[in-house]
């Protein structure tokens, strides 16, 4: 028990320190530029496709997808956890404590999990990139239209990444009104058994 | 026994092609039929703001630094249009009626908020603010000080900003260049900043 107790209170500092170390070095941008260069791209992409809501959550869940294979690197170089997730919920702690904290210096909550473990949701207390936005009065964009869908691409390009195939989407926004921001994200399965050739 | 202080009769946001972009016009007391309704029709406040339009035009050879440009003509004994220009040439005006709101003696019951919407909040602070209102316009028609006003600038131009910080308001369609026309605002959020700034203001207020 001691022992136990040791390890845990090493493991402590040791997130301690990599937090530390974390948010020291991360390099800053200033949010207003991050909000509205996300804007200029939703509402460019409204613009290119006349509006079609549906395929505008699709091209943004494309970009997220191709960012979130690209961010995972970063956030395992500035994360400094070496070790791997033991299971989903850990995963899920990680993705909102450090990940969101290091990217958009924000941590949304994990809640509802299912009894399985294999879904929970993201609660968005404050979204950095929907500050200012009014969605559009025509009728079919707040019905439509996912704004921050972004996000949900990131999160299943950067698991799949670390073998982990996930279907992410939003079921509340503010912007629609809702009241709270909401994403909800569900383990399909491990994908360990398709390892790149080149990895063995 | 009560007394009347200036109130906000009405907001307009001019466009840089003279093109009106958003008017609030709010209501004022009226003692005679103890209720409040708009001193004028939405027409007759379209055509003060744009009689205001050469008044900018003709001071702003003349331009303060600042942007702003003060009363820029006094209307009849109650009304008044002040005056505020981006260098955009986004012009603000907001016309004060200097009897729009009434206060009871005591500085208590203040009747203000017309329009029946007024939330209970914004009641409640104007009350307070009305007391030391009073005190500082004395008597009615003393005139007001443009930095009396210039909450209501500082006001509508960050409601403004936080407008043009929305993705999908596009500036360009409101005033496109070339100088003919423009839409106006449609968005929710700054109809409903221009209401709260309207119904909070009062003499002496200094952050809206």
């Amino acid at each position: 028990m001691a022992a136990s107790k040791a390890s845990r209170i090493g493991e402590e500092r040791r997130c301690f320190w990599s937090n530390r170390i974390a948010r020291t070095r991360i390099d800053k941008v200033n949010a207003e530029l991050v909000t509205l260069t996300y804007g200029t791209i939703v509402a460019q992409l409204c613009k290119d496709f006349e509006d079609d809501y549906p395929e505008v959550n699709r091209q943004l869940d494309k970009m997220g997808y191709n960012i979130g294979l690209r961010l995972i690197e970063d956030y395992l170089a500035k994360s400094n956890t070496m070790k791997r997730c033991s299971n989903f919920r850990e995963t899920a702690d990680m993705i909102s404590r450090v990940g969101f904290k290091i990217f958009l210096n924000i941590t949304p909550q994990v809640t509802n999990w299912t009894a399985d473990n294999n879904s929970f949701s993201l609660v968005f207390d404050e979204n950095p990139f929907a500050d200012f936005v009014e969605l559009p009065d025509d009728g079919r964009a707040q019905n439509e239209l996912w704004y921050s869908n972004i996000l949900c691409g990131v999160l299943r390009g950067a698991l799949e990444m670390v073998q982990m195939q996930v279907e992410a989407h939003f079921i509340s926004d503010v912007l629609k009104g809702n009241d709270t921001t909401e994403m909800r994200v569900t383990l399909i399965r491990y994908i360990d058994d398709e390892l790149p050739p080149e990895d063995d | 026994m009560s007394a009347a202080i200036p109130s906000v009769a009405c907001l307009g946001v001019i466009g840089r092609n003279n093109n009106p972009l958003h008017i609030s016009i709010f209501p004022s007391y009226d003692p005679t039929a103890n209720a409040f309704t708009p001193i004028r029709n939405p027409l007759q406040f379209s055509l003060l703001l744009s009689s205001t339009i050469d008044v900018f035009d003709l001071r702003s050879k003349t331009s303060t630094a600042s942007g702003d440009f003060g009363l820029l003509h006094a209307i009849d004994d109650r009304l008044a249009a002040y005056g505020f220009e981006t260098n955009t040439g986004v012009r603000m005006v907001c016309i004060v009626d200097m009897r729009g709101r009434r206060v009871e003696a005591g500085g208590s019951g203040v009747s203000g908020q017309g329009g029946g919407a007024a939330g209970a909040s914004t009641a409640s602070s104007t009350s307070a603010s009305a007391a030391a209102a009073r005190s500082s316009v004395g008597s009615v028609g003393a005139g007001l000080r443009d930095s009396e006003i210039k909450p209501v600038f500082r006001a509508m131009q960050s409601a403004y900003v936080r407008l043009l910080q929305n993705p999908f308001y596009d500036p360009d369609e409101h005033a496109p260049l070339g100088g003919k026309g423009g839409r106006r605002i449609t968005s929710k959020k700054f109809g409903d900043d221009m209401k709260r700034i309207g119904e909070a203001w009062t003499p002496g207020v200094t952050t809206l």
